[in-house]
């Protein structure tokens, strides 16, 4: 994982967590701040890929620094926040947060939320995904099985990118649908148990005995990579 | 009924039967006193019928005999006979400046009128004689009165309208006047109940009872200004304790996961990170119960299914790990029919993890969880039920009846986890739902709460 990430957060021992926490995961390349100012001019100087940002910080705060790298970059930002305010959230998305994470919080759901956001803005060239019975290839759009190369359609390749980025968790029914229609996909759930039995069909050895893409049932789907438990 | 109303009501009812009583009172003071009167000049009155029978024709001499004349003192009275052709045949105490003989005219004005300034009565013999009893002047009155019938009867009518217009005066005053004196009270008595409720709105500081409007409204502004102390309080403390507790969880997480770390001190690692897990609920919690009680933030309404919260709140404690000994599980009782309301999803979905959480934290031991949604009927319902120890049925009917939300303390939220029960009733209320407890069958806990969908479902 080569990503270089910003940390940005007034407390000192926080940061040091934080640093612990991308470290242990594998993230090598770490940068510190603890002010806006100086946040403003590290991104400046070592152009990060990722930054964790603290709202509440004196001076400056985490809403003044984003909304002074929006003018010029869509670097990807993570808003850290000791408070769980609705209107706080919702200020830091419109102002153009990718995402949005309040304290107190697990390492692991700090992880999950950066590892999806690094996902979404720097696709890897070649992305593969791992299957028991196939290999999806999604920068192309077909899943290679026993050999046979089977094109998916553009809707499949949206369902599996959002079960892929969840990998081995429940996405549920409206999620997965919002994912191919948007905000309005009241009644398409018929339609989305039809994309479902078609991507089985594609990538499952057996489509009706799933074990890669599974039922959780009366919730949604999961999707499960090779290697992982079923 | 409003109890303003109700006792603005009461005081009318009051006047009205206290007018009625008055004149039904009078009533019978007049009656009383009419009837006194006429038996009185009954009694006191001289008869000249009677005095006539004294007085007779004996060998042609007119006499009198001693009852007359002692009847005629007694009185202070004199009395005359005239004849038919109007001469005086006999007389007694007659006053000298009287006339011995009368015309007819005469005898005409004084028998309705006076004779020189003396009332007189008069009695027709059956002889064809006149007797004539006077008395001193000033001592009766005599009122002649005549009328044609009709003006008579218009004018005992005229008196009966004359009466009915005064009562229905006096009552439109009487209701006028009270309306007044409501329309001032009513804002007050409002406002003093609403301060009873804890909710205070700035009445208007005009009118005669100006000074108690600003006593209520520094009363008010005095609650609210507690209550934002408080809230604020909260807020701060809740906001302090987030980056600590942030450090408290990071770490313990970390040691938790740390191979390289023996087997037990990873195991009391991932206890304090467990606490810590149950510390950041009630945290949350009790911003949010503080947010929703004083209303801190409007609710965001959007469009929003409650089948796919359903699915939300469960996919998440599953894929947050659920420990082995429980079961979660989450349908549909309709499948494909959506349980559309206008309501917050962020808010609905953390009532449904509360009612989760609550299910396990009350069977340590492990139990079954069940989630289902269900819509019809202009409603939609979802409930989570669980078959664990759950609560007795008297408990639950004092949980039910309670209409305010639950103390932070007592015996119906039951301790630690009152305040997530709080929380689910409040996110209930604020969109206008209900919440049930129940018992389940055989055992456990079922808590079904019931949202109007208005037109949406």
């Amino acid at each position: 994982m080569d990503h270089k990430i910003l940390l940005v957060d007034d407390d000192r021992d926080l940061l040091e967590m934080l640093c612990s926490i991308f470290r242990r995961a594998g993230y090598a390349e770490l940068l510190t701040a603890s002010s806006g100012g100086e946040a403003l001019r590290i991104w400046r100087e070592q152009n990060p890929d990722l930054l964790i940002l603290d709202v509440r910080m004196p001076g400056m705060d985490g809403f003044a620094v984003l909304r002074e790298i929006r003018r010029v970059s869509r670097v990807p930002v993570l808003m850290l926040t000791a408070r769980g305010e609705a209107e706080d959230r919702v200020a830091g998305l419109e102002l153009g947060a990718d995402d949005y994470l309040s304290k107190p919080f697990l390492p692991k759901e700090l992880l999950l939320r950066v590892r999806a956001i690094l996902h979404r803005a720097y696709p890897e060239p070649n992305r593969r995904v791992e299957l028991a019975a196939s290999t999806v290839d999604l920068e192309k759009a077909e899943v290679c099985r026993g050999g046979e190369r089977i094109p998916l359609t553009a809707k499949e390749l949206q369902l599996l990118e959002k079960l892929y980025e969840n990998a081995g968790r429940i996405v549920t029914t409206g999620a997965l649908c919002s994912a191919v229609c948007g905000e309005f996909w009241q009644g398409y759930e018929s339609t989305l148990s039809t994309h479902i039995r078609h991507l089985r069909e594609k990538i499952e050895a057996n489509p009706s005995r799933p074990v890669s893409l599974v039922t959780a049932k009366g919730l949604g789907y999961r999707l499960n990579l090779k290697g992982a438990k079923p | 009924m409003n109890p303003v109303r109700r006792f603005f009501r009461r005081y009318i009812f009051s006047t009205i039967g206290i007018l009625a009583l008055f004149f039904l009172v009078n009533l019978l003071l007049i009656l009383s006193l009419l009837i006194s009167g006429c038996m009185s000049g009954a009694q006191g009155g001289l008869s000249v019928q009677a005095l006539s029978g004294h007085v007779t024709r004996q060998n042609g001499v007119w006499t009198a005999d001693g009852a007359a004349v002692s009847l005629l003192r007694e009185n202070e009275a004199w009395a005359m006979l005239l004849n038919e052709s109007g001469t005086v045949v006999w007389e007694q105490d007659l006053p000298q400046e009287l006339p011995r003989a009368y015309t007819s005219a005469q005898v005409a004005s004084f028998s309705r009128w006076y004779l020189q300034d003396y009332p007189v009565k008069v009695w027709a013999r059956e002889d064809g004689g006149l007797m004539v009893v006077g008395f001193a002047p000033g001592s009766w009155v005599k009122y002649y009165f005549s009328m044609e019938t009709p003006a008579l009867l218009r004018l005992l009518a005229g008196a009966v309208v004359v009466f009915a217009f005064n009562l229905l005066l006096m009552v439109f005053l009487m209701l006028r006047n009270t309306r007044r004196v409501e329309k001032a009270m009513s804002p007050l008595l409002q406002g003093i109940q609403d301060l009873g409720r804890g909710r205070h709105r700035a009445l208007e500081e005009k009118g005669e009872l100006a000074e108690i409007s600003a006593g209520l409204n520094r009363a008010g502004d005095y609650l609210l200004q507690k209550d934002n102390t408080r809230a604020e309080w909260i807020r701060g403390v809740s906001h302090d304790i987030r980056t600590p507790l942030s450090m408290v969880l990071g770490y313990a997480s970390q040691l938790e996961d740390d191979s390289a770390l023996p087997p037990e001190a990873r195991r009391q690692a991932g206890m304090i990170r467990r606490q810590g897990e149950r510390l950041r609920a009630l945290v949350e919690d009790l911003n949010l119960t503080t947010r929703l009680e004083y209303a801190l933030t409007p609710l965001r309404r959007e469009k929003t299914d409650l089948v796919e919260i359903g699915r939300q709140a469960v996919s998440g404690v599953l894929n947050g790990g659920l420990p082995q000994q429980y079961e979660l599980e989450f349908s549909e009782e309709h499948p494909g029919r959506a349980a559309q309301l206008s309501g917050d999803p962020a808010l609905l979905r953390r009532m449904l993890d509360n009612l989760i959480r609550n299910s396990m934290v009350h069977n340590p031991q492990g139990c079954r969880i069940s989630v289902t949604v269900s819509a019809g009927d202009g409603q939609a319902a979802c409930t989570v039920a669980d078959d664990g120890g759950g609560m007795e049925a008297a408990a639950c009917e004092a949980m039910n009846q309670r209409q305010d939300v639950f103390p932070l303390r007592g015996s119906a939220g039951g301790g630690e986890h009152g305040m997530g029960l709080r929380l689910v009733r409040q996110i209930a209320q604020a969109h206008g739902g209900t919440v049930r407890f129940e018992p389940a069958e055989p055992h456990g806990l079922r808590v079904k709460i019931t949202f109007p969908t208005g037109g949406a479902a």
